[in-house]
């Protein structure tokens, strides 16, 4: 059900794709290549970061909404069927997870297919040797927990307002 | 206090009613109250009703006359301000959500005016989604599906969206997933409001049939007359209170004089 959800809300969920891929390949790509030393500047690119990861959950907490809202009747319906708040709720959280899954796995892509092109402008050749990407499992693996966490912490509030809505919502005729 | 009077009036009467007859619902002194920012609006002031087992009873009302909101405390959707509503011996003021929703699902079954069904779902689908959130296991959901989707005549239909569905199709989905999970009650919003008229008598047929063989009790608000002639009773209700409830043999010559009234 998360799933077709996705589908029918295309456009704006391939944005929000973008920015959680975005974000992720930014992370990524910041972890892998090598930045100096100087502390101002290491400062500037965490602001960076930061700011980034702020967008892009703006832009999951506003996909989800729209979400939520479009299926007013739906969620609604659900409920008069039966169905309890935390089925509602994890629904939604499900149908963010998704996107911020997909998003990292594409974000990381970018991210190494980024690091390896400014590597090979730095170190030559030397980017395909071993040591150059040490402990990038872990990187890899940060990236992506980022990516899953940004989402579902944009998912919460929507999600909270799909379990909370009243069932009486499906009631209501033709919007 | 007049109020007060009234209500114990109605209550001889229904005493008298529902003497022999097991009632699934119960309806006493129910009040509803919305407040818009500090307006108070009643909605419903003291609706006394029973409604009996098994039979098949019309509401009918102008609009504001509390018909949808008596509808949605009957429905276990909404929590009434004052007075108490049982369903099954249930009294719904003392349940949690949880509780509610456990209600929902088991001992009552929606029909809206324009269908709901879940749009990402085949109608097999739809069906079984009441059963799964009873905790029906997914084979035998499935089976139980498919036997009530060929009940309600869409035998050859189970994969199909409601997109390739028309709105008839879409409402006999509703129907079978309505009764689903073998429900106390139906509740059915103006079902046949949005379709045209050949389908509605079809809708209207099917939904008496089912009544009748599932021994299911049916709560339908309407404004179609076809729908009052196959009713066993019918309410009328008028500013928040039930203005008269009649069985059908009882209101053969009325229905003209109402609706005179309310030309008027």
């Amino acid at each position: 059900m998360a799933l077709s959800s996705l589908k029918l809300r295309m456009g704006r969920t391939l944005l929000t794709l973008l920015t959680v891929a975005a974000c992720c390949a930014f992370l990524l790509f910041l972890l892998t290549a090598p930045i100096s030393d100087d502390p101002a500047e290491r400062q500037m690119w965490g602001l960076m970061i930061t700011l980034s990861l702020l967008v892009s959950v703006a832009g999951v907490l506003n996909t989800m909404l729209m979400s939520v809202t479009q299926r007013y009747r739906e969620i609604g319906t659900i409920k008069c069927l039966g169905a309890l708040d935390s089925f509602v709720m994890l629904s939604v959280m499900l149908e963010s997870a998704l996107l911020g899954l997909t998003g990292a796995v594409f974000g990381i892509i970018g991210g190494l297919v980024l690091s390896t092109l400014v590597g090979l402008l730095e170190a030559g050749a030397g980017v395909f040797a071993a040591a150059y990407w040490t402990g990038l499992w872990w990187k890899v693996i940060v990236a992506a927990l980022v990516g899953l966490g940004l989402t579902t912490l944009g998912a919460a509030f929507p999600a909270a307002v799909a379990a909370r809505m009243p069932p009486v919502e499906a009631m209501r005729g033709e919007k | 206090m007049p109020e007060a009077a009234a209500k114990t009036k109605a209550d001889y009467w229904m005493a008298d009613l529902s003497q022999a007859v097991d009632c699934t619902v119960m309806a006493r002194g129910v009040e509803v109250v919305y407040e818009m920012g500090s307006e108070k609006i009643h909605a419903l002031q003291g609706v006394d009703a029973q409604i009996f087992t098994g039979e098949y009873i019309s509401i009918m009302g102008p609009s504001g006359s509390g018909k949808t909101t008596f509808f949605n405390v009957v429905g276990g959707l909404m929590k009434p301000s004052a007075g108490s509503v049982y369903i099954d011996e249930i009294d719904i003021a003392q349940l949690d959500a949880g509780e509610l929703a456990w209600l929902r699902c088991r001992k009552i079954g929606y029909i809206f005016q324009s269908y709901n069904i879940v749009k990402v779902m085949t109608a097999l689908e739809n069906v079984m989604l009441p059963m799964l959130f009873a905790g029906v296991p997914q084979d035998e959901a499935q089976n139980r599906a498919v036997e009530i989707l060929t009940r309600v005549g869409l035998g050859d239909r189970f994969l199909h969206t409601p997109k390739e569905l028309s709105g008839g199709q879409q409402q006999r989905v509703a129907i079978a997933r309505a009764f689903a999970n073998k429900p106390a009650i139906i509740l059915a919003d103006e079902p046949t409001a949005n379709l045209d008229l050949h389908t509605g008598e079809e809708i209207i047929a099917l939904m008496k049939e089912m009544n009748r063989e599932e021994g299911v009790t049916v709560i339908c608000s309407t404004h179609d007359h076809k729908m009052l002639d196959i009713s066993d009773r019918i309410m009328w209700m008028e500013d928040g209170r039930v203005k008269k409830l009649a069985r059908r043999d009882e209101v053969d010559i009325k229905i003209d004089e109402f609706e005179e009234e309310n030309k008027a």
